[in-house]
């Protein structure tokens, strides 16, 4: 199969004016797409960036096209980098992060991992593990929201292992409140890492596996040396896909805490959605979120050019 | 030390069985192939000897070694996958060295030991090319050396060739022979390709729905097939096999093949050891070695089809129970319609039992 491709490749290589043409064709083709998805992806973009150097609301009674009457000289972005309650909600996001996606990464691979090999029952348990990923995430909140309170199950269950009455108000604690809002993003999302890392698990060539153990590797040896290679791609992919998807954690832990207690659970999403609601300032809104964009854009550059450089000829 | 017996060894998967009750004794430093066609149990035969499946019944040993319950990588078998499972995201050197490493063997005698293999079979230069892209010559002296490092006292190979095509796979073999001789270990190939095990092979162990037909030299099994399954898959194109009953002539005894008519006479053992037998039998005779005879002295049949492969020329006589195909030269002169007229070659007849398919062994 490698001389075929090769041997085609050697082909259009002696005929370049046959591959330009089929690149031609594929751009006429998939045009009306692309200006499509420039609309969808260009348009608000250049719109945000626009009203971001302005002081443009909804009340300020202009439509946002005339917004550059309400210029402010770059104010939104010397605001920004003075607004401590950013920087704290952007740190806040930055823990959240950094606890929840490792923490379903590992999860997620031990239960992948679990699930490549076969045992009774694992049909049912694999349709209940994938389940909190179906769940609205408003009715999550609502569910730890309930499950969190002071006289709720999770103090009822600590009570009764530990013998006493428990009653930690968890919703209301500052640090506990943070505790329960990534209980819940990592109870929601773990299946995700679990079925991506799935997917790359039971890709990998089990001839080469066996191979391995031949060879005299042990399970762990095997697990390193070939298995986690193999998945590398996947791996990025399932992070990329989770640290961007968490960087944005909003509608669970809105429920949940709303933010608080005060801004103890204050994420920017948090932050942006408090701002564009209750103090209308969609300018300064805009400027929070083009610089959010930059950042993740970033991360997502990152990876992806870690991915082309890892990226090989599959066996 | 490195002899494989297997003792009645059994597999079944649920209600089906893979291999029924095998003996077979592989000597030190032989070749040994096991052919036959898909689904007849040799790579299940073969993943016993590796220990990637347990047997259901019999014994494994390894010169004196009971193998039961011993895992396959303490076995210390050398095993090349049918698509050779390279570890591709390894350069070659990675993949050499990953047996003595998992092992923990010191970074200098890692050294020292994938340097000399990489120079045994010439992949010095390739070390460190990434093990992607290569070629599959390669890719089959990476996978031996990978296995050989170990210094297994077994090796085992599965379908190496089978991806391979056709025009490769003459050097291949070659290679792989070569390669058994430098490295003289018990080899054990599976195949369903004759050719392969008919070139390379020390001796051959035909199977068939999990049983083992015949074990013999590659000439002992085309000369002298045990049965018809042997008869008919040994060879290219097989056996010619026609039903016919002894009957006694002017000529001697012969066999009567019904409307063809009656054979030429039977060599004298053959017909010793026939004299008596009245049932069915199927006389049989090798394509190569049928001749175009003067009537009255062969089978005469109509050519059905002429297949020219070149060097020779595959002539389809008859239809139905009785089509023969015989081989010639190149510039035989026989077209569609003729009536040709052949007769085997008499030491090459070979005579079986037409209820049981065993051959009938001249005295």
């Amino acid at each position: 199969m490698a001389t075929i491709s090769e041997d085609a490749m050697k082909t259009a290589q002696a005929r370049p004016d046959l591959r330009d043409e089929g690149a031609r064709l594929g751009f006429r083709l998939t045009l009306p797409a692309q200006i499509l998805v420039l609309f969808i992806s260009a348009f608000p973009l250049l719109m945000q960036l626009y009203i971001s150097v302005t002081d443009w609301s909804p009340l300020s009674g202009l439509g946002w096209w005339n917004a550059w009457s309400l210029w402010n000289n770059f104010a939104n972005y010397t605001d920004l980098a003075a607004d401590a309650r950013f920087w704290s909600a952007l740190k806040r996001t930055a823990i959240v992060m950094i606890v929840c996606v490792p923490a379903e990464f590992l999860l997620g691979l031990a239960l992948a991992t679990l699930f490549a090999d076969d045992f009774p029952g694992k049909r049912i348990f694999y349709s209940i593990l994938l389940m909190p990923m179906m769940v609205v995430p408003a009715v999550a909140g609502y569910m730890f929201f309930m499950l969190f309170q002071s006289g709720g199950p999770v103090n009822d269950i600590l009570s009764s292992l530990t013998g006493s009455p428990v009653t930690i108000a968890w919703l209301s604690d500052p640090t506990l409140a943070l505790f329960a809002v990534m209980v819940a993003d990592i109870w929601q999302w773990t299946p995700l890492m679990f079925l991506i890392l799935l997917a790359g698990l039971v890709g990998v060539p089990e001839d080469q596996i066996k191979a391995a153990t031949l060879l005299g590797a042990n399970p762990w040896q095997r697990f390193v040396t070939i298995v986690l290679p193999k998945m590398k791609m996947i791996i990025i992919i399932a992070l990329a896909i989770r640290v961007i998807e968490n960087f944005k954690i909003f509608d669970t832990l809105y429920i949940m805490t709303g933010g608080g207690p005060g801004v103890a659970t204050e994420t920017i999403s948090v932050y942006i959605y408090k701002l564009t609601t209750q103090d209308l300032i969609w300018g300064y809104v805009a400027a929070i979120a083009l610089a959010i964009l930059i950042v993740l854009s970033i991360v997502a550059v990152l990876a992806m050019r870690r991915m082309a450089r890892s990226r090989e000829v599959p066996a | 030390m490195s002899a494989i017996h297997l003792q009645s060894l059994v597999k079944k998967f649920g209600d089906f069985t893979a291999l029924k009750t095998m003996d077979l004794a592989i000597s030190d430093g032989e070749f040994m192939a096991l052919l036959g066609p898909s689904g007849c149990g040799k790579s299940t035969t073969m993943n016993m000897i590796a220990g990637m499946e347990e047997p259901t019944g019999g014994k494994i040993l390894f010169g004196e070694r009971d193998m039961a319950g011993v895992p396959m990588g303490r076995r210390g078998v050398g095993f090349v996958f049918q698509n050779y499972a390279i570890f591709t995201h390894m350069t070659v050197r990675q993949n050499l060295a990953y047996g003595p490493k998992m092992r923990g063997a010191a970074k200098a005698e890692i050294d020292r030991r994938v340097g000399a293999i990489a120079e045994m079979l010439q992949l010095t230069p390739l070390l460190d090319r990434k093990a992607d892209r290569l070629s599959v010559n390669i890719l089959q002296r990476v996978a031996i050396g990978r296995s050989a490092i170990m210094e297994p006292a077994i090796f085992l190979l599965d379908e190496p060739l089978s991806n391979v095509d056709a025009a490769f796979r003459a050097v291949m073999r070659t290679e792989l022979k070569q390669l058994q001789r430098q490295f003289r270990q018990t080899m054990v190939y599976v195949t369903h390709d004759q050719l392969e095990a008919m070139t390379m092979a020390d001796r051959i162990a035909v199977m068939d729905h999990g049983v083992l037909q015949q074990v013999g030299t590659p000439l002992e099994v085309y000369n002298d097939p045990a049965n018809v399954f042997v008869a008919r898959f040994i060879g290219a194109p097989g056996m010619n096999l026609l039903k016919g009953r002894p009957a006694e002539s002017d000529r001697g005894l012969v066999v009567d093949l019904g409307p063809l008519g009656i054979t030429p006479r039977l060599p004298d053992a053959l017909a010793a050891a026939l004299r008596g037998a009245r049932g069915e039998v199927l006389y049989g005779f090798r394509p190569e070695q049928a001749t175009l005879v003067q009537d009255g002295r062969g089978l005469a049949m109509p050519v059905s089809f002429v297949e020219r492969i070149g060097a020779r020329t595959i002539v389809h006589l008859g239809e139905g129970e009785s089509a023969v195909k015989t081989v010639f030269d190149n510039d035989v002169g026989l077209a569609i319609g003729d009536i040709a007229v052949v007769a085997p070659a008499a030491s090459s007849v070979r005579i079986f039992d037409a209820a049981t398919g065993l051959a009938i062994k001249a005295g």
